[in-house]
Order: structure tokens, then sequence, then C-alpha cells
């Protein structure tokens, strides 16, 4: 085994906290590190006909698919277990089934082999990527949008995150989501939203811009949703039904307006941090005209713009092994009584919020 | 395989954490701690626990046995997930028993395994002759002459006491499965996910 200075660990990552079984093999070298390999087993067709993801769905699949998730990065990237230095598991927050079981399979391993395990938060991963795919120097602007989180980070080390902002109820992805399944597109939406905007009239239909006219970088998104939903029934109401066009229509527009919020929100956080770069994460990245809305701010701050490639944009293993190598640098160790947690916020000092009940902040 | 093979049996498909080592007809090292909830943090540590006092290192063992349920269905994945992290670490099997065959371990024939299953239901097996596990509404289950289980009560039955302790029954089965093929273990769950299809249509498309 190196030894916790050195550079060339070699670190099996696990990511099992919402509907991805994923296992990657990452091996440090001079500061970053390279991917040996990085696998990823879906699961949207169980989840389709539910119009979102199960919980208890996406547990069962996690428990029976991840062994043969790190099987497949070992095979990949031609690494015998012996050869790997440490194991890398998410441990929060998501969708607990499913964290359980990637917690529980790396302490197994963990055990049998005698290798260090060290717990990663799921949004760190995201948050650290951009030091895996650009070297990025610390500190660096964060537009995190992944799953059901939506939230601005200025990242300042490996566990030091300070969070500006981030959305009040739902969060961009579960709004395509929401609007997709309203217009009967199917799902995932995010594609399928953008695809029928290409072809609508953004300007046809105002859509609401949710505490756009309040300070700060706090966001919402559920009153967007719903004024979907109001228009579709008032069109329905008034046709019969929707036409093509209005379907493209609508969608354009909920695309707009979306796009005018997460720009004027990052403008307000690229200000206030004065951060060289915006480097944004999930799948924000992959829509076409919300990356062009952000890239123009980031020109117009004189931030430097960076996306990391979707693969690892979206939820995948090998940030959680890079995240915990950049921890494992650090000293830090997990033992076996390692919790996998529900909620786990990056920032622990921000008030929360999402889910500020007794349970604490979700993230 | 060697009549004294060594098999960690464990099971976490109900409000415990329990686990044995065993060697043949020996029993070298057993636990069971109840707990309504942390068995995900205990499991690991408490088989720690059994391997030093049977004197044994994860090296040394032949096989695991892993209860697969029906029970708990986070329960069943915390202790089949690292069931499959172990027998992917060490390189030895680990082989799924239900919590039926553990629970007619022993036992006299004709045997019913009845377990609660919650909301007016129970999983339900019969052993001689063998049925195949299921999910059944309390009111249709015709038991054997023998009963056991956690649902006996239900059905006013006093259930059979067990031949062994859960974990060892666990441990002791997989031991006789070895050698022969074997899945890798998969929780048996006998009820579907609490999930229902989307019912918004979506809206009448006009031409």
């Amino acid at each position: 085994m190196p030894h916790p200075t050195d550079d060339s660990w070699t670190v099996l990552g696990l990511e099992s906290s919402c509907d991805d079984t994923a296992a990657a093999v990452l091996r440090g070298t001079g500061g970053g590190a390279v991917i040996l390999s990085n696998i990823v087993l879906g699961q949207t067709e169980l989840h389709a006909a539910f119009g979102g993801v199960v919980p208890e769905i996406a547990a069962r699949a996690h428990a029976e698919k991840l062994d043969l998730a790190v099987e497949a990065a070992l095979e990949s990237a031609d690494v015998t277990l012996e050869q790997i230095d440490a194991i890398a598991v998410t441990a929060g927050p998501g969708l607990i089934g499913g964290v359980m079981a990637g917690v529980m399979l790396a302490k197994g391993l963990a055990a049998a082999t005698g290798k260090p395990m060290i717990g990663v938060n799921h949004l760190a991963g995201h948050a650290l990527t951009p030091r895996l795919t650009d070297g990025v120097g610390f500190p660096y602007l964060m537009l995190l949008v992944s799953g059901g989180h939506c939230q601005f980070l200025q990242v300042v080390g490996p566990e030091d995150f300070t969070r500006l902002g981030g959305t009040i109820d739902d969060a961009p992805g579960e709004a395509f989501d929401k609007v997709a399944k309203l217009l009967g597109l199917g799902q995932p939406g995010g594609p399928l939203v953008e695809a029928e905007a290409r072809k609508g009239d953004a300007k046809r239909f105002s859509l609401p811009r949710p505490l756009l006219d309040r300070p700060g970088c706090d966001m919402s998104f559920s009153g967007l949703k719903t004024a979907v939903l109001r228009l579709r029934d008032t069109l329905v109401a008034d046709q019969g039904g929707l036409h093509a066009q209005d379907r493209a229509d609508i969608c354009a527009s909920f695309q707009a307006a979306m796009a005018d919020v997460l720009a004027e929100k990052t403008r307000r956080a690229l200000a206030q941090t004065q951060a060289p770069v915006l480097a944004v994460a999930g799948g924000v990245a992959a829509n076409q005209v919300l990356r062009a809305a952000l890239e123009q701010v980031a020109a117009a701050a004189g931030a430097r713009f960076l996306a990391p490639p979707l693969k690892l944009c979206t939820d995948n293993a090998a940030m959680i092994a890079w995240a915990g190598l950049e921890r494992l640098r650090m000293g830090a160790r997990d033992d076996m009584s390692l919790a996998a947690r529900p909620r786990w916020p990056l920032d622990q000092t921000a008030s929360p919020m999402l889910g500020s009940g007794k349970k604490g902040a979700k993230a | 395989m060697p009549f004294d093979a060594l098999v960690l049996g464990f099971d976490t498909s109900a409000a415990h954490c329990a686990a044995a080592l065993v060697s043949g007809d020996r029993v070298l090292a057993q636990a069971q701690e109840d707990m309504a909830k942390g068995q995900a943090e205990r499991l690991m540590p408490l088989l720690e626990e059994v391997l030093a006092q049977g004197g044994a290192a994860w090296s040394d063992l032949a096989a695991l046995g892993v209860g697969i349920g029906p029970g708990n269905f986070t329960g069943i994945r915390i202790s089949v997930a690292a069931a499959r992290g172990l027998s992917l670490g060490l390189g030895v099997p680990a082989i799924g028993v239900s919590v039926f065959d553990a629970r007619a371990h022993g036992l006299p024939r004709p045997l019913s395994v009845v377990e609660d299953a919650k909301r007016g239901m129970v999983y339900v097996q019969h052993f001689g002759p063998d049925s195949a596990p299921a999910l059944s509404a309390l009111e249709d289950v015709v038991v054997a002459e023998h009963i056991t289980g956690t649902g006996a009560g239900l059905l006013g039955a006093v259930p059979l006491a067990a031949s062994v302790p859960l974990a060892v029954a666990i441990a002791r089965i997989a031991a006789l499965r070895l050698g022969t093929p074997q899945p890798r273990p998969a929780p048996l769950y006998l009820r579907a996910p609490d999930a229902a299809p989307s019912n918004d249509p979506g809206p009448v498309m006009l031409s």
C-alpha cells in the first residue's frame, strides 16, 4: 500500500445513491489521477412506468448489481482486487436503500481484503470533479445540479465548501421530469423537453421566473412547474387537447424561464465570490440552451467556464473514487461503523434549505 | 468439501443482528443482538467479534451463509450486500439461505413455516411435501401438522421451538450446500415494491 502522501494510490469507487449502479477504478498521479475504468449500469427502464425513480425498486437493483459493476470495473481497468489500495463509497446523501447497499458492499470488500475504506459525500464527488478532469485549483464556484439537488458552492478544499444558495423546493431535473410528464413526453424529461423546445417558440407563453426579484442566490422551480400545469389545462379546456406546436412552445417557454433564473442567480454568485472559474455538474450541462446561458454569464464576469464531460457530470463512480482519493491524501479513513446517510449537507454551517425538519437538512 | 469447513452465517432480516461461526457439528461462536435499527453500522463489527471469539480470521472461511428473507427489505439487503462484498473480497462463495429453510432446519415434517408479513398477510412455505415460498392472506393459509415461525401466533397456533438459533441454521445449511453450484445470494422479497404506475396519461394530442 502506498504511503498516504504518495500519489500513486489505486482507488476503487462505488456509487449507488440514486438510479445508477456504478463502479470505477482510478489511479493517482502527480496530484491528479487517471481513470482506468468507469462502469455505470443504469436503471432507467425499471422506473420508466412510474414517472420517476422509485426508491424501493432502485434499492433492489443496486443490491444485486453492485458486485457485478465492481467486477466489470476491475476487469475493464485490468486490475485485480489485490492491486486496489483503497475503497471509496458514496455514504450519502441520497436514497437510503441504495446508499446502504453500496456502503455494505464496500465494508464487505474492505473487511475481506484489509484495504482502507472511505465514505464519500455524493455532492463532494460532483463538486470536486473539475479537479479530476481539468486540474482546477481552489477556490472555484460550482453550480451543482444533480438529481434532487441544485446549489451554488464555493469550493475551497476537499472538505471545505460554502453554500451560497440553492433551490428551496424542486431541482431543475425534477422540474424537467414533471413538465415532460404533464405533456405526455415520457422520461427522463431533460433531453425530451429540450428536443421539443428546439421546435418551439420560447416567447409565445410568458412563464414566471420565481425568486428572480429577490436578492441572493436561492432558487425555486415548483411554481414554474405549476404554471406549466395551468397553461396546459387552459389550452386543453379551450381546444380539447394540445397541438404539437403548443407542446413545443410550452417546452421552449419553460426552458427559457429556467435559463433566465439559472443565469441571473449564477451572475450574482460570480459577483459575490469573484471566483475565477465557474464549473457546472449534472444534467444542466447537457442542455445546450442552459449551458449557453451559463457560458455567457461566465464570460461576462471574466470567469472560465468549465463543464466536465457528460459521463463525469452525471452520476458515476470515478468522481467518488476521486473525492475519496482527495480525502485519503489528507489522511482520512473510515471504519466498519461507517453509516449510510440519507441527509448530509456539504456545508455543515449553512442553514438548511430543504427538509429542515427534526432530522436536519437534506443537503 | 471437508466436513469441518469453517462457515460464517449471518442474518439481519428482522429486528436483530445475528451471526454464528460453525465447523461441522460444532458451533465455535455465535451472537444475536436485538435492534430495531442500526444493523448497517453494527453487522461488520459483530461479525469480526464472532470470528475472533471462534479464534478465526476472515481468510480461514470456506464459505458465508447469508439470510435472504423474507422479512425487512432493508435488513435483508444489508446482509446480502455485505455477503456479496465479502465473497468477492475473500474469493469464497456466499450462499443465500431463506428464513423458511433456516427455521425448518432440524424440525419434524410435515411442517409449515409461517412468518408475519404485516397488513394481514403471512409468508408461508410448507415442507414434506415441499411447496414454493409464497405471500398469502392470513385466512387462506392451510397449515401442516407442525408449525413454526413468527406468524404462527397469528393463526392461533403454538410454534415449534427452533432446533438451533437462526444464524447457526443458516451457517449449517450453507455448509451442506457447499460444493454444488450456487447462485449469488439475492433477497427473497415475495412482496412487490410499493409503486403505482403513473396515472397521468398526459394531454390529448390534436393533429
